[in-house]
């Protein structure tokens, strides 16, 4: 309960905010969040199978944005950039929808 | 990369958040369990703050995506082409801009020409008027009055008269109410003199635009016009004047066949 009052209090405070992003970060912005939304239906998926660990969620989440964001940076320096995003991406949402039909089947047994 | 994977690598330290009294069997009454009633505990505060975290990140992702320009959070190299592409328009505007500053200037420079070349026209055509005898024309001049009282005056005294005003840089002339121009001719007929086939009557009087210093001198000399009429008994009298108006008016004449040509 408290976990979810922090993603809406985070949503909240970002639009009403409005923070300003230092511009080396920026670009990176977009990926990171994609990671973080995947660890977080990973975590969300290991705590109806009940083996949530809250330390393994803290470090895959972390670990996900540092990757996630390494990878974009080092494309940026050879000059692939825009295509390693997008793989990045791309490996993520795959991530994603799995871990969303696992969650499925836990909440509506379908 | 990536190789984390909680639901799977996880196992190895599973550690049910839930009381083991009451170890709920199914995913569904897991979730409804951590909702409500809501715990404090170590890793619903840890998970909540990195949600926090999430969600601003979300939050501003979305705002900056949406409200401010497409250039915020776009690439380098995308910033790099969209700047050489500004660049481009940018100079493909200014040429067009010059192009047309020059047509313009263009346009004013031959639109002044026109007009310049219009006014000389115009000028032109008044000094021609005065020569063909289509306008009027004033200036400074003489009158030359020739009275025939005996009736001895002859077409080619007039003539001669005309030759010698010529001579003397005469511009515009008439006789009476008839304007000398260059295909003016004289004839006798009964009794009479006929300038340009209309009847002239005595008293002959010359209207001639001039100047008056070369005029008067050219008719009076010795053995000129003025003395040779008054051997025919007429009398012929010269007055200065600095405004003679010659208003007699032939109607302009358009060749039949001669054009004008270049050159």
């Amino acid at each position: 309960m408290i976990a979810v009052l922090g993603l809406v209090v985070g949503v909240v405070v970002g639009l009403l905010v409005r923070p300003e992003v230092p511009a080396v970060v920026e670009p990176y912005l977009p990926i990171a969040v994609v990671a973080a939304l995947d660890a977080v239906f990973g975590g969300l998926r290991a705590m109806l199978d009940g083996i949530f660990v809250d330390k393994v969620f803290v470090v895959s989440f972390l670990s996900n944005v540092v990757v996630a964001a390494l990878i974009v940076f080092l494309g940026d320096k050879l000059g692939v950039g825009a295509q390693l995003s997008t793989g990045v991406v791309v490996v993520f949402g795959i991530r994603i929808f799995s871990n969303a039909a696992a969650i499925r089947r836990h909440v509506f047994r379908a | 990369m990536s190789t984390e994977d909680s639901p799977q690598q996880g196992e190895e330290e599973v550690r049910a958040q839930e009381p083991v009294a009451q170890r709920p069997s199914t995913g569904r009454q897991r979730l409804i369990a951590g909702l409500w009633p809501p715990r404090v505990t170590r890793a619903q505060l840890v998970v909540a703050l990195l949600l926090f975290v999430l969600g601003l990140g979300l939050a501003i992702q979305v705002r900056s995506n949406s409200d401010d320009s497409a250039l915020r959070g776009a690439r380098q190299e995308d910033l790099v082409r969209i700047l050489d592409e500004l660049d481009d328009r940018t100079q493909r505007l200014e040429d067009e801009k010059q192009k047309l500053d020059d047509q313009k200037v263009e346009l004013e420079n031959s639109s002044d020409q026109a007009e310049e070349a219009r006014k000389q026209t115009l000028e032109k055509e008044r000094q021609l008027g005065v020569l063909a005898g289509t306008v009027a024309a004033q200036g400074p001049g003489i009158t030359l009055t020739i009275t025939d009282p005996h009736s001895t005056v002859e077409a080619d005294m007039l003539l001669d008269a005309i030759q010698e005003l010529r001579a003397a840089g005469a511009e515009a002339i008439q006789i009476n109410d008839v304007r000398v121009v260059a295909d003016t001719y004289f004839s006798d007929n009964d009794g009479g003199i006929q300038v340009d086939g209309r009847k002239v009557a005595a008293p002959y009087r010359f209207e001639v635009i001039g100047k008056p210093q070369d005029l008067e001198p050219a008719l009076n000399i010795p053995g000129g016009v003025v003395q040779t009429l008054e051997k025919e008994q007429a009398i012929a009298t010269v007055a200065r004047s600095e405004k003679i108006v010659v208003d007699a008016l032939r109607p302009a004449k358009r060749p039949d066949y001669a054009r004008s040509s270049p050159q």
